[in-house]
């Protein structure tokens, strides 16, 4: 080579400058960003008029008319009392549930892997075809665990179509299918922690409860808490399982903020009410996501400086 | 560890069978409920001996159904379908959006950069019938209802978020200097990217699309509010066929068995990956 | 190709790393960058290849300013300190890639990779993938790899770091003959004086985000501009004694144990100052009793390092010493003995700065006036 190469200028190709190019390539999903922010907005102006899709001429400005509206409505207490109620039991039952079978599955053995392979396959199934599944164990006339019930003292046990055991039928569908996320997250966490201080903690002969509660869940927490601020977002959004299992029925036993905002929607054609609602759920996932990402990104870091 | 008491074993024995039985045993059910004709189905008490038959899936397959009272139509492939379509075009157009960003966001970090990602981020976390139900009006008026293209759109929702967070965190793991070297070898920016970059994140990115595409196909809501009966995947078609098909529950199971056996194939295929995903890219397997 | 840089500036968030460097480098020397890690060495190497951007500064190579040029237009060849090969590509393709990219058709290309392959022993494992390359042949693979475009300029990023001392060795022994049948400028880096003293025309010694003397070997050797580059070169390090010069008979003198060691008479402007003397220790001499000038010490120990065998030995006031010598060499029995330091070749510091007092220089007379 020689020095004239380097001095003449590159001018065959067509060059994009070095402070362009990260703007030029995240450009289509800023575009992609920027086309969701719409509907969004849009929204959020909906949650301010006075709209329904049946009288369209009727719209108009009414600003937080809908809010004053939902919070003197029982039916609204109804929803945030059900949705919130919902994501606690739900996140409790799985939090144990999860951790005590990630506990079960820890040493990494040949049987461990495959069972908690296996269990992937409920978190796996779409949650509105796992409601169909329990639909059809439940079903009075031929379902397996209605005959179960009977089997031990219930012979009519209406399951999901009864108001009593409707919200507990639906707790037990979202248990069957997130139980395996926590665990595989919670197994995941397990799995990486640092072998030493269990490792001291055994020939020190400490009891296995102390070092449970002392060092295993105190390490442990930052995907603990990552699991159920994950679980904690979707379930006080659940829509699939609810909807496809009951439809917020029976009577307004399971109309969570989704189911409400939907039947609001579709049914009462309520527009303004519906994104209300909607608005009052964000706020309240935007509140959980926020500390969720703080956490997440924490673990993130972690693993990658692992990696 | 290793020094479990006979207790211990029994005890940790029992619990891992209800365990397994506890999740296994829908699965179980249905997929034998789907070689059962409603006969054996309805029998009380009911029994795992019977005689198997495939008659439910030919049904499925064909698309008609001979009952006593004629012959049915059944759209469930038209839905299965869709459910490819659907999920292969948005992983593919998730793809294209992404990885693009997630290479600017993990190596050529910029004024605004982490920004643009934590709000693709925070989609994945709002309420998806936020920006839907908008969209059923927009739609109307763009003629975009009911079509393939706005169901793609509204699926990056949930595929963009994860395909730029999980490729993101890959290329991040690319030492910098292998590029450099490439680059000072005398390499344009774009060759070194799909002579280096993509190949060494390639892994991922394979396996990020593959949990996409579960998660696109197993999504609801979308195609429940914005697709009609001709457009819609299986997870909305399959509910609709509860209605249809009234009683052929050996049917029902079928379809659900048809319905979550890809997915199972793909997890099972992607299972190394599946914990990164399913944590965003937060956790490793 | 000559290389220069002006008052270049870079920090990474808010932390200086180059705090205004400037250098320049002639064309086919090979200067060399050594410094303690975190100097910026490998910074500096990288704003040279052009895959960072300097804040502020200019970087010109052969006259030409390098703003906006991209890495790929300089024409430079660069190996890394982690080798940094491509893990999808064979020794081969790792190799051709500079020829690839200058397009060249297959057969000079396979004629290039090979005759550069043979140059560094590594012809018999061009078909292997860089994880089956034990670590010598991924840093030969590494090297080839830069020179295989016979680049006009050649960047090392401490390119003998990662690889056993056995190899070590043996590079450097042959890496000086390769790159000067290279016939490239060449910027080297290395936190080991000797192989900075082996392959550099001259060296650049970096400290504390900048440069802080450039020179040859033996005047950064013989002259280091402080204490800290006099310590940085030479194994056992320089010793440096606490000392104050005074008037002596035959004009500036030092003591050390009562005994006076007469220093360059240019020394006067240091009289009375508190300064360091700096004697390396391959220029005191162990003498018997009785020698004019020798200072007696007590042996506290001897080390024997291959070539040379060091022994730390203590003054009566328990000043340390190290003096070294070549093996086999007679040394002294333990106990008592007597060195005498070589006056010729003591440097004098200024205590406070650490900058060295050059008797030559008018700043040290001015200093003397001054006082």
């Amino acid at each position: 080579m020689s020095d004239a190469t380097l001095a003449t200028p590159p001018m065959r190709r067509f060059r994009v400058s070095r402070r362009a190019l990260p703007y030029l390539l995240s450009l289509p999903a800023l575009l992609a960003c920027i086309l969701i922010l719409i509907p969004f907005a849009t929204a959020v102006g909906y949650s301010l008029q006075r709209y329904r899709l049946s009288q369209p001429w009727a719209r108009e400005w009414n600003w937080g008319q809908n809010y004053v509206d939902l919070f003197n409505d029982p039916a609204f207490w109804n929803t945030l009392r059900v949705s919130l109620s919902y994501a606690f039991v739900v996140v409790g039952i799985e939090l144990l549930l999860g951790l005590g079978i990630a506990l079960l599955l820890q040493r990494r053995t040949r049987f461990n892997n495959f069972v908690s392979i296996m269990l992937l396959m409920p978190l796996m199934t779409a949650p509105a075809l796992a409601a169909l599944m329990w639909k059809l164990m439940t079903n009075p006339g031929f379902g397996i665990l209605s005959y179960f019930m009977a089997l031990i003292g219930f012979p009519d046990f209406r399951w999901a179509a009864s108001p009593n055991t409707a919200f507990l039928t639906v707790v037990l569908v979202d248990v069957w299918v997130y139980t395996p996320f926590i665990m595989i997250l919670l197994l995941a966490g397990l799995r990486s922690l640092p072998q030493q201080p269990f490792e001291a903690a055994a020939l020190d002969g400490v009891p296995r409860l102390f070092v449970f509660w002392r060092i295993t869940l105190p390490m442990l927490t930052p995907y603990l808490l990552t699991a159920v601020l994950f679980r904690m977002i979707e379930s006080i959004q659940q829509f699939d399982i609810i909807y496809a299992m009951t439809q917020g029925g029976p009577g307004n036993r399971l109309t969570v903020f989704q189911v409400e905002a939907y039947l609001n929607f579709f049914q009462a054609t309520n527009v303004g009410r519906s994104a209300a609602i909607l608005m009052i759920l964000w706020v309240i996932t935007y509140i959980l996501s926020t500390i969720f990402i703080k956490n997440w990104l924490r673990l993130r870091e972690k693993t990658r400086a692992g990696a | 560890m290793d020094t479990m008491s006979p207790l211990e074993r029994v005890l940790r024995g029992i619990a891992i069978t209800l365990v397994i039985l506890f999740f296994m045993f829908p699965i179980f059910w249905i997929f034998l409920m789907s070689f059962q004709t409603n006969e054996t189905i309805l029998r009380v008490p009911p029994s795992i001996v019977f005689e198997p038959t495939i008659a439910n899936y030919q049904a499925l397959l064909t698309g008609r159904l001979e009952t006593a009272a004629g012959t049915l139509e059944i759209r469930f492939m038209r839905n299965l379908f869709n459910s490819l379509f659907l999920s292969t075009a948005s992983v593919a157009l998730a793809l294209v959006l992404g990885i693009p960003a997630a290479y600017a966001f993990a190596r050529l970090k910029f004024r605004g950069s982490e920004e643009i990602a934590f709000t693709l981020l925070s989609f994945r976390f709002a309420p998806p019938l936020l920006v839907l139900l908008p969209l059923v009006i927009y739609f109307q008026q763009i003629g975009l209802a009911n079509t393939y293209i706005g169901l793609i759109w509204v699926y990056q929702l949930i595929c963009l978020p994860l395909i730029l967070w999980i490729v993101r965190g890959y290329f991040e793991d690319i030492p910098a200097d292998i590029e450099h070297a490439y680059r000072i070898a005398g390499h344009r920016w774009f060759t070194t990217f799909r002579k280096v970059a993509l190949p060494l994140a390639g892994p991922g990115i394979a396996a990020a699309g593959l949990l996409a595409f579960i998660f696109a196909w197993n999504n609801f809501i979308f195609a429940l509010v914005l697709a009609s009966a001709d457009k819609q995947p299986v997870t909305v078609g399959a509910l609709a066929f509860v209605t249809a098909s009234g009683i052929q529950f050996g049917q029902i199971a079928a379809a659900i068995v048809l319905s979550i056996a890809p997915v199972f194939a793909l997890a099972l295929y992607a299972q190394r990956y599946l914990v990164e995903g399913l944590s965003l890219g937060a956790v490793k397997g | 190709m000559t290389i220069k840089l002006t008052d270049v500036v870079k920090s990474f968030k808010n932390e200086v790393v180059l705090d205004g460097v400037s250098l320049s480098v002639e064309a086919g020397e090979t200067l060399v960058l050594f410094g303690p890690s975190g100097a910026g060495k490998t910074v500096l190497l990288r704003l040279i290849a052009g895959v960072i951007d300097p804040d502020e500064g200019r970087i010109e190579v052969n006259g030409r300013d390098m703003e906006g040029v991209e890495p790929e237009d300089r024409g430079m060849g660069m190996a890394f300190q982690n080798f940094a090969l491509f893990p999808h590509m064979t020794a081969f393709d790792n190799i051709a890639s500079p020829l690839t990219a200058r397009r060249q058709n297959r057969t000079t290309l396979k004629a290039g990779v090979e005759s550069v392959a043979k140059l560094l022993k590594i012809d018999h494992v061009l078909g292997h993938m860089p994880k089956a390359l034990s670590n010598g042949q991924k840093q030969r693979t590494a090297l080839a790899r830069a020179l295989a475009a016979k680049p006009n300029v050649l960047l090392l990023d401490d390119p003998l770091r990662n690889v056993d001392a056995k190899l070590r060795f043996e590079m450097r022994l042959e890496l000086p003959r390769l790159l000067k049948q290279q016939n490239a400028t060449v910027i080297y880096v290395t936190q080991d004086y000797k192989e900075a003293m082996a392959f550099g025309d001259r060296i650049a010694v970096m400290d504390g985000h900048g440069i802080r003397q450039v020179g040859t070997p033996e005047h950064i050797y013989l002259r280091p501009a402080s204490t800290k580059i006099a310590s940085l070169f030479g194994d056992p390090a320089i010793n440096l004694l606490e000392v104050r010069p005074e008037r002596g008979e035959h004009g500036v003198q030092v003591r050390l144990s009562g005994r006076a060691i007469p220093l360059d008479r240019r020394h006067a402007a240091s009289i009375g100052h508190d300064c360091l003397l700096g004697v390396r220790p391959e220029t005191i001499r162990f003498v018997p009793e009785g020698t004019p000038g020798a200072v007696p010490v007590e042996v506290e120990a001897e080390t024997p390092l291959n070539e040379k065998t060091v022994t730390l030995v203590w003054t009566r006031q328990r000043r340390e010493i190290m003096v070294s010598r070549p093996s086999g060499s007679i040394g002294p029995a333990h106990g008592r003995a007597w060195i005498v330091i070589d006056p010729g070749h003591a440097m004098l510091f200024d205590k406070e700065s650490g900058a060295r007092i050059d008797p030559s220089s008018d700043a040290a007379a001015l200093q003397g006036e001054v006082a």
